[in-house]
C-alpha cells in the first residue's frame, strides 16, 4: 500500500476541511468531521465497530463548533491533528489520510481489536 | 538508603526541606499527605526538567518475550554512543532486569547524593539505571502489583540525575501493560517507539499489537526491527566451486566460493522478511534486520556486548544501520517536503 501511494506535498487548512495536494497532481478534500470520525486511537476506533455507535460518534462530532486544528507531522509517515474540541490522540498514517480523501473506508472494513490495554 | 519491599516508594529519599512546609498543628496523617504531595510535585518538576535535558527519548518494546529486546536496547545505546552521542539506558523491566549484566555492570550499586540517584556507567560511557541495581541478589524475584511498579518507574524517571543526554533508550518488559503507559504519561516529548520482533508469526502478531498500542499512547512508531533475522555461515573450500549446505528443515542452500575459496551462506533460522512485511502492512518504517549472532549470547553472559567486543563486525554494522534509520526518523525536519498552511 505504501509503495503505490502518491506523496502528499501540501495540506491547506480551510474553514471546514483540508485541501490536500499530491505529487500526482490530484487535489483532494477531507472535511474535519470526517477526520475526527476516523480517529484511529483506542478510545475512538471501537466506537466505529458497529453502525449505531458509529452514528452516535458522528452526531457528537457534528454538534461540536467548527475549528481549524493544528496539524503536525509524525515522523515521516503520519499526521496528528490537535483540536480544541474532540480527540487529539490519533496518529493518522498517510495511507489513512489518502483513504479518507478518496472516500474509502480508512479501517478497511476491519473492526478495531482491542490489543492495547 | 534503598529498601526493597511492598511499599509505594521503593527507593526512600528523605528531604529535610519537606519539614519546612508542615503546618504546626497538622496531624501525623496530614503531615504524611503533605510530604507525599510535596515529593510528587518535586518529582513532576524533575520529570519536566529531565524532558528538557534529554534531547531524544526512544522506547524499545516488543509484543512477545524472548525476541532480544534488551539486546537490541543495549545495542542501540552502544551504537549511538559509538557515533559520539551521550546516551543513557533506563531498564524498566522491573521483574527481569538484564541490561546491567549485558553492560558489564553486574553487582554494581547506585550512588545517591542529595536525594538524587546517579546512574552507573557502562561501556562507552553509557549511563544505566535498572532495577537490578537495587536487588539484594539476582535470584530475588520482584513481586509487585501495578501501583508499586508505577511508583518505582516514576522514581526511576523523576529522581535520577541523568545530566545532559543526546539519547535515552528505555527498555521495557514484553507486552503492552503498565510500564510503557506510565512512562509515556510521565516523560514528556518521547520521540517514539522501536518495535522489536523476530520473523515467526507469533512474534509478528504481537508486534502488531505493539504498533496499535503506540497509537493509543500517541507515541509515534519509529519503526520495526527484525532481530535474529538470518545466520551466516562462512567457510573455505576450493576456489570457484559450488558448496551445498543442509539448512533448517532439511532445506539445501547453495553457495559459490570466490577465487580464494571463501564462501558464505545465510540461513533463515526462523523465516525471512516478516518484520518488513509487518512494517509495510502498518505503514510504519522498517528500520532493518539484525543477524542471528551467537556472539550476543556470549557477550551478554560475559558482560561485553558484541558491539564492544567486535565494533567492526557484521552485527555492529547492522546496528549502525538501524541507528541511522532511527536518527533519520527523529531528525529535526520530519515530513520533509510537506507544506502545511
Amino acid at each position: 500500500m505504501a509503495k503505490t501511494l502518491p506523496e502528499l506535498k501540501r495540506l491547506e487548512r480551510r474553514d471546514l476541511d483540508v485541501l490536500l495536494s499530491y505529487d500526482n497532481e490530484q487535489n483532494l478534500v477531507v472535511t474535519y468531521d470526517d477526520i475526527k470520525h476516523a480517529c484511529p486511537c483506542a478510545k475512538c476506533a471501537p466506537q466505529r465497530n458497529d453502525d449505531e455507535s458509529s452514528k452516535y460518534l458522528r452526531r457528537e462530532i457534528e454538534a461540536m463548533s467548527p475549528e481549524k486544528p493544528k496539524v503536525k507531522t509524525v515522523g515521516k509517515y503520519a499526521l496528528s491533528f490537535e483540536w480544541i474540541n474532540g480527540c487529539s490522540s490519533g496518529i493518522y498514517r498517510f495511507e489513512r489520510i489518502w483513504a479518507l480523501a478518496n472516500k474509502l473506508d480508512p479501517d478497511d472494513g476491519k473492526s478495531y481489536v482491542h490489543g492495547a490495554w | 538508603m534503598f529498601h526493597i519491599g511492598m511499599a509505594e516508594q521503593p527507593v526512600s529519599i528523605h528531604d529535610p526541606k519537606a519539614n519546612d512546609s508542615k503546618e504546626p498543628n497538622a496531624s501525623p496523617q496530614q503531615q504524611k499527605q503533605m510530604e507525599q504531595a510535596y515529593a510528587q510535585m518535586k518529582r513532576k518538576m524533575a520529570m519536566q526538567e529531565i524532558g528538557r535535558k534529554i534531547k531524544h527519548k526512544i522506547m524499545v518494546l516488543s509484543g512477545k518475550g524472548g525476541v532480544g529486546k534488551s539486546t537490541v536496547s543495549t545495542g542501540l545505546a552502544l551504537s549511538l554512543a559509538q557515533q559520539g552521542h551521550s546516551v543513557g539506558i533506563l531498564d524498566i523491566d522491573i521483574t527481569g532486569p538484564n541490561v546491567p549484566k549485558m553492560m558489564g555492570l553486574d553487582g554494581q550499586r547506585l550512588h545517591v547524593e542529595e536525594g538524587r540517584i546517579h546512574p552507573a556507567q557502562g561501556h562507552l560511557g553509557v549511563k544505566v539505571i535498572s532495577m537490578a541495581f537495587l536487588l539484594e541478589d539476582e535470584d530475588t524475584p520482584v513481586v509487585w502489583r501495578g501501583p508499586i511498579k508505577l511508583g518505582a518507574i516514576q522514581q526511576f524517571i523523576g529522581d535520577v540525575e541523568w545530566g545532559e543526554l543526546d539519547y535515552l533508550v528505555i527498555d521495557f518488559p514484553p507486552g503492552t501493560s503498565d510500564e510503557p503507559l506510565t512512562v509515556a504519561q510521565s516523560l514528556p516529548d518521547i520521540d517514539g517507539m522501536v518495535i522489536v520482533t523476530t520473523p515467526q508469526d507469533v512474534a509478528l502478531l504481537d508486534s502488531r499489537k505493539s504498533i496499535t498500542f503506540s497509537e493509543s499512547l500517541k507515541v509515534p512508531v519509529l519503526g520495526v526491527v527484525e532481530n535474529m533475522s538470518g545466520y551466516t555461515i562462512r567457510g573455505k573450500t576450493t576456489s570457484n566451486s559450488e558448496v551445498t549446505i543442509a539448512g533448517p528443515g532439511g532445506k539445501s542452500h547453495k553457495a559459490s566460493s570466490d577465487e580464494d575459496g571463501n564462501f558464505s551462506v545465510t540461513l533463515d533460522i526462523f523465516k525471512e522478511g516478516g518484520g518488513k512485511d509487518t512494517a509495510e502492512e502498518f505503514g510504519v518504517p522498517f528500520l532493518g534486520a539484525l543477524p542471528f549472532d551467537p556472539g550476543f549470547v556470549r557477550g551478554g553472559d560475559d558482560g561485553v556486548h558484541r558491539i564492544v567486543s567486535d565494533p567492526d563486525g557484521e552485527s555492529a554494522k547492522a546496528f549502525s544501520k538501524v541507528v541511522d534509520s532511527i536518527v533519520e526518523q527523529i531528525s529535526e525536519s520530519p515530513g520533509e517536503g510537506l507544506e502545511i498552511v
